[in-house]
C-alpha cells in the first residue's frame, strides 16, 4: 500500500510542478524594429478584448485579422474578457508564476491600466517603439494621460471618443442638460431613463459627479477621498430620491449596456448615453435607431477619455503584439476605423503629423449625418477622474443603489 | 356529456414543445426585426451564408465543441465504467460514493474558478485540453454514480463464472462485462456528452475566453444584442443532442439513481 | 497482481475524482483567510467577518433557495400531473419521441429563449401590441430581469418537466403502477384514491432523491439566473463568480469565503441525502 500512497504523491507532485521551461528571453525593448518585424512574422498573437459591440467584432474579424494574415502572416486570435476579467488572469498568472502567459496583448483604459500596473502586469515602455506611434500627439492630455496617469510608453494609445448622451429629437425636443434639469425630466417622464450597471452607467455617474463638484475640472488630481466621501453621498441621495421616476420605478437596472441601446429604439426609455459620442452613426443606419436621433454633451461637461492597447508581462509573442499594435494605430487601420459605414471611430493620430497622402483621405471622410462629431463636443469635454473614483463609485453603487 | 379535453391538451403539449424549435430556426432566418413588429423585415438564408463566410468563427466553434465534448464523453464514460467497479467493490463503498458526488453535485462554475490556479500551473488554462480536463473533472464521477448499480450480486457472480472457467482478468472485461453494459455504456456516453456540449460556466472560466466553445458563442452573441446570431448558434446547439436522439432516444435518458 | 490492479483503481478515484476537489476548497479555504492572493498580506478574519456582517450572501441563500424550490415543485407537480392524467397517450409513435425534444435543449438556449419570448420588446410582447393590449413596450408586464424571478423559473420549469415527466413514466412502468392500480380498484378505490394512496406516494418515494438532487443543482444554476436575473439580488453562483471577478482586488478574497460557505452548506445537504437513503435501503 505504501508503494501506491508514494505514487499519489508523485503524482500530486507532478500537479504542483509549474511547468517553468526557461525559453531564452529576449531583450525586445533594445531590440530594432526590423528585428522585431522578423521574428514577428508567421507567428500567433493572442489578443483579449471587449467583445460587447457588433461593428468592432466586424472591424476585428471582417478586417484586422485577413490584413494581418496578408500582410504580415500573423494569426490573430481573439479571446473575449474585458477589465475585471483581464485584471484576474493576470493576477491568476502571477500568482501561479506561469511565464508563458495566455493573452500577448490587451484592451484597456484607465482603471483597468490602474489595477494592471498595481499588479505589474504589463509589459514596457513600448509604446515609443513603435514606428506609427509618430503620428500620435502624446502631449495631448486627452491621450498622453489616461485617468490621470501618464502612460509612459505602459499602453498605446488606440481610439480616442467622448462619452454623449442620446435621445430622440422627434419625442423628446429639450433634452435635459443638468442635473437639476434631469430630476424634473424624470418626473414629467417617468419610466424613461435609467442606469447601467457597467462602465457606461459608472461614467455617467463621474459626470453626475463632476458636475456637483461644481466645475468641469473639480475632480481633477489625484483621489480626494474626502472629497469623494462628500460628493457621493450628495450623488447617492440624488440617484436615490429620483429612482422611483427611472426604469422600472428604480427596482432594477440594466446590466449591459447593449440592452440600453434595444431600450432606446423600442422607445422604452428616452434618454440614453455612451461612449464614441453616444454610438449613434452606425445604429441610425443599421435602422436600430430612428433618424431623429441626437447626441450632445451635458452643460458641465462628459468625459473624454482614450482606449489603449497594452502588452502582458508575460506574453509569449512580444514581438507579434507590437507588431500588430503598430499596425492597429497605421493610418491605414485607423482610416479603416473610421469609416462611417463601420466603426466610425475617431482617429487617435493627430492628423497634421500624416503624410499627405493620408491626410486627404482623412479629411475626404464624410461628416457623421446623425451623431455629433468630437470637434462639436469638445467645448464641454471633460478629463477622466482618477481611476480610484471610478472603483469606489462602481462598489458604492451597488452598495447605496442597487442593494438598498 | 362529458367533452374530453384530451386531445386538446395534448396538442397544445405538442405545440408547446415544438415552438421553442421552430421560433430559434425562425429567428435564426431573421433580420432587421424591431418592436412591434411581429414578423421581421427580413427572412432568408443570410445569417447561415455569414456563419459560413465570415469570421465569426461559428462553425470553427462547432467543430471545437464536438472533438471537446467527444473526448469528455468517451474518457469519462471508459474510466468511469472501470474504476466504478473498484469502488462498487470497495469495502467502504458508500463512503466512496457520497465523495463522488460532491464535484458532480457542485455549482461547475465555482468549481472552476476554485480550480484555475491549478490549471495555470499546469498549464492548460485557456487551452482546449484545460477545457476536456475540466469537464472530464465533472462528467467523471457522473459516470461513476451512473455505474455504481450495475457491479451489483449479478455481475459479481458473472465475474467470478469467468475466473473459474479459467479466463484471465482481461478476458473477462472484454468478453462479458463490456458486453453486459453495452447499453449502459453507450447512455452514459450520450449523457456525459451533453454534461460537456451544455456546460458554459466552467467552459468560460477555463476557458478564459480563447476556448469559444458554442454555448460560450451563444452568450457572447446575447451580450451584444446580436439575437439572429445567437439563435443560429443556438439552433447548431440544439442540432447534434437531437439527431443522436432521433437515431436512438433509448439512449437519452436512464435514471441517475 | 489483482491486488496491484485494485489500488490502481482506486488511486484513479482518488486523483480524478476527489483531489480536484480538495484541491479546489483547499485553495478557497486559504485565499478567504487571505494566506494567498497577491495583494493579501497574510492570515485574517476580516474577509469572514465582512461577509459575515453584510447580508449580502444571506439574502442571496434565501432568494436562490426560494427559486430553486419553487422551480422544482412546480416542475415535479406538472409532471406528475401530466403522467398520471395522459400517460396512455405517451405510447403514441411520435409523442414518444417528441416528449424527448426538450432534453436536447441546453439551460443557455432555454434562458435566451424564454428572454425572446417574455422580454419587453420580445414575441409576445409584440402580440400584444399587435393586438390592441398595450400601447408601449413599458406596458407589458416585466417578465424577465425581474423582481420576481419570473423568467427564471418560467426557464427552471422548462428544463425540468420533460425531464421528470420522463421520469415518472418510466417509474409508473418500473413499479408496476398499472397492476397495483387495477388492484386497488378491483377492492374498491376510485380513481382519486388511486392516484393520491397509490401512484402519488410510490413516485415520490421513488424519485425524492433525484428532487433534492435538482434542486441542489439548480441552487447553484449560472447561466440562466446571469442572463434572466437581476442586479440585486442574485443567484449564488452569479454573485460568487461576481465577487471573485470584481474590480477591487482587495475583496476578492470575500468571493472566497462565499464559495467555501457554498460547498460547506451543497455537502452537508449531500451527506444528509446519503444518511437518508442508506436508512431507507436498510429499512427494505
Amino acid at each position: 500500500m505504501r508503494k501506491y500512497s508514494c505514487l499519489l504523491l508523485s503524482l500530486i507532485a507532478i500537479f504542483f510542478s509549474s511547468c517553468e521551461s526557461s525559453e531564452e528571453l529576449q531583450d525586445w525593448k533594445n531590440a530594432s524594429w526590423s528585428e522585431i518585424k522578423e521574428e514577428a512574422s508567421s507567428t500567433t498573437v493572442n489578443f483579449m478584448m471587449w467583445q460587447g459591440s457588433p461593428i468592432v467584432n466586424d472591424y476585428i474579424n471582417n478586417y484586422v485579422k485577413p490584413t494581418l494574415k496578408k500582410k504580415y502572416n500573423i494569426t490573430l486570435n481573439i479571446s473575449s474578457g474585458q477589465g475585471p476579467e483581464i485584471v484576474q488572469l493576470m493576477m491568476g498568472e502571477k500568482q501561479a508564476g506561469s511565464e508563458k502567459g495566455q493573452v500577448d496583448m490587451v484592451w484597456i483604459n484607465g482603471e483597468t491600466f490602474f489595477q494592471l500596473r498595481k499588479i505589474e502586469g504589463l509589459w514596457g515602455p513600448f509604446t515609443e517603439k513603435l514606428p506609427n506611434s509618430q503620428y500620435i500627439d502624446l502631449n495631448n492630455p486627452f491621450i498622453g494621460i489616461d485617468f490621470q496617469q501618464e502612460i509612459n510608453g505602459m499602453e498605446c494609445p488606440w481610439g480616442i471618443n467622448q462619452f454623449a448622451f442620446v435621445y430622440d429629437s422627434s419625442k423628446t425636443p429639450d433634452p435635459p442638460k443638468t442635473l437639476a434639469e434631469l430630476e424634473t425630466f424624470v418626473k414629467v417622464n417617468p419610466g424613461t431613463f435609467t442606469i447601467s450597471n457597467d462602465f457606461s452607467g459608472m461614467t455617467l455617474l463621474k459626470c453626475f459627479m463632476a458636475e456637483m463638484s461644481g466645475s468641469p475640472d473639480g475632480l481633477d488630481g489625484e483621489f480626494d477621498q474626502q472629497k469623494y466621501d462628500t460628493l457621493s453621498a450628495q450623488l447617492w441621495d440624488y440617484i436615490n430620491r429620483n429612482s422611483k421616476y427611472f426604469w422600472k420605478e428604480g427596482q432594477t437596472f440594466p446590466k449591459e449596456h447593449s440592452k440600453m441601446d434595444q431600450m432606446f429604439s423600442s422607445g422604452e426609455i428616452l434618454l440614453s448615453y455612451g461612449f464614441s459620442e453616444g454610438g449613434i452613426e452606425d445604429k441610425v443606419l443599421q435602422g436600430l435607431f430612428p433618424k431623429s436621433t441626437k447626441g450632445y454633451a451635458w452643460e458641465n461637461g462628459t468625459v473624454l477619455n482614450s482606449n489603449y492597447l497594452g502588452i502582458t508581462y508575460n506574453a509569449t509573442n512580444t514581438a507579434g503584439a507590437m507588431q500588430v499594435i503598430n499596425f492597429l494605430i497605421s493610418p491605414e487601420a485607423q482610416l479603416k476605423r473610421a469609416e462611417p459605414s463601420g466603426m466610425n471611430a475617431n482617429p487617435v493620430l493627430d492628423i497634421s503629423k500624416l503624410p499627405a497622402e493620408y491626410k486627404t483621405q482623412f479629411e475626404k471622410i464624410t461628416a457623421r449625418q446623425y451623431g455629433p462629431s468630437l470637434d462639436e463636443l469638445s467645448e464641454n469635454a471633460i478629463k477622466e477622474p482618477a481611476p480610484e473614483y471610478m472603483l469606489n463609485i462602481y462598489e458604492d453603487f451597488r452598495t447605496y443603489v442597487l442593494e438598498k | 356529456m362529458r367533452i374530453s379535453l384530451k386531445p386538446f391538451f395534448l396538442s397544445i403539449m405538442v405545440l408547446l414543445i415544438l415552438f421553442p424549435f421552430v421560433y430559434l430556426l425562425w429567428l435564426s432566418l431573421s433580420a432587421d426585426w424591431s418592436f412591434p413588429q411581429v414578423m421581421p423585415d427580413y427572412f432568408g438564408l443570410k445569417n447561415w451564408k455569414a456563419l459560413l463566410i465570415s469570421e465569426t468563427g461559428l462553425l470553427r466553434s462547432f467543430f471545437q465543441s464536438v472533438i471537446i465534448s467527444v473526448s469528455v464523453g468517451f474518457t469519462a464514460t471508459l474510466s468511469g465504467f472501470v474504476i466504478s467497479r473498484n469502488i462498487a467493490y470497495h469495502p467502504k463503498k458508500n463512503t466512496l460514493t457520497l465523495l463522488s458526488y460532491f464535484p458532480y453535485i457542485i455549482s461547475p462554475v465555482v468549481f472552476g474558478a476554485c480550480l484555475s490556479y491549478f490549471f495555470l500551473k499546469l498549464g492548460i488554462f485557456g487551452q482546449m485540453t484545460g477545457v476536456i480536463v475540466a469537464q472530464f473533472m465533472i462528467s467523471f464521477p457522473y459516470a461513476l454514480i451512473f455505474f455504481n448499480s450495475f457491479w451489483g450480486e449479478k455481475t459479481k457472480n458473472m465475474e467470478d463464472l469467468v475466473s473459474t472457467l479459467g479466463g484471465n482478468r482481461l478476458s473477462s472485461f472484454t468478453k462479458v462485462l463490456l458486453p453486459l453494459a453495452k447499453g449502459m455504456l453507450l447512455v452514459c456516453f450520450f449523457q456525459t456528452f451533453l454534461i460537456s456540449w451544455f456546460e458554459y460556466g466552467l467552459t468560460s472560466v477555463i476557458g478564459v475566453g480563447k476556448v469559444q466553445t458554442l454555448t460560450i458563442k451563444v452568450f457572447l452573441f446575447i451580450r451584444e444584442a446580436n439575437y439572429f446570431y445567437g439563435a443560429l448558434s443556438s439552433c447548431l446547439l440544439i442540432l447534434p443532442p437531437l439527431v443522436l436522439m432521433y437515431i436512438n432516444k433509448k439512449y437519452v435518458f436512464n435514471k441517475l439513481t | 497482481m489483482k491486488n496491484k490492479e485494485k489500488h490502481i483503481g482506486f488511486i484513479l478515484f482518488v486523483v480524478f475524482a476527489v483531489l480536484p476537489f480538495t484541491l479546489a476548497f483547499g485553495y478557497a479555504l486559504l485565499y478567504s483567510f487571505g494566506v494567498i492572493g497577491i495583494v493579501n498580506e497574510g492570515f485574517t478574519l476580516k474577509f469572514w467577518k465582512e461577509v459575515f456582517t453584510s447580508s449580502t450572501l444571506g439574502v442571496s441563500f434565501i432568494y436562490s433557495s426560494v427559486i430553486a424550490l419553487i422551480g422544482v415543485i412546480l416542475s415535479v407537480s406538472l409532471a406528475l400531473w401530466i403522467v398520471l392524467k395522459y400517460r396512455e397517450s405517451f405510447g403514441n409513435k411520435y409523442l414518444s419521441f417528441i416528449i424527448y425534444m426538450p432534453l436536447a435543449v441546453p439551460g443557455i438556449v432555454s434562458a435566451f429563449f424564454t428572454y425572446q419570448l417574455f422580454a419587453q420588446s420580445g414575441f409576445f410582447a409584440r402580440l400584444s401590441y399587435q393586438l390592441n393590449w398595450i400601447e408601449t413596450a413599458q406596458q407589458f408586464p416585466d417578465l424577465v430581469n425581474d423582481n420576481w424571478a419570473i423568467g427564471i423559473i418560467i426557464t427552471f420549469i422548462s428544463l425540468l418537466t420533460p425531464f421528470f415527466i420522463l421520469l415518472y413514466l418510466n417509474i409508473y412502468k418500473d413499479e408496476r403502477i398499472e397492476e397495483l392500480s387495477q388492484l386497488s380498484r378491483a377492492l374498491g378505490a376510485n380513481k382519486k384514491q388511486i392516484a393520491l394512496k397509490v401512484s402519488l406516494p410510490i413516485m415520490l418515494k421513488k424519485s425524492w432523491v433525484l428532487i433534492v438532487l435538482y434542486f441542489i443543482f439548480l441552487l447553484g444554476a449560472y447561466e440562466v439566473p446571469l442572463i434572466l436575473g437581476q442586479e440585486s439580488p442574485q443567484m449564488l453562483s452569479v454573485l460568487i463568480l461576481r465577487e471573485l471577478k470584481q474590480f477591487d482586488l482587495t475583496k476578492i478574497s470575500e468571493g472566497y469565503v462565499m464559495a467555501v460557505l457554498y460547498t460547506v452548506v451543497i455537502m452537508s445537504a449531500t451527506v444528509f441525502i446519503f444518511s437518508r437513503k442508506k436508512l431507507r435501503n436498510n429499512a427494505y
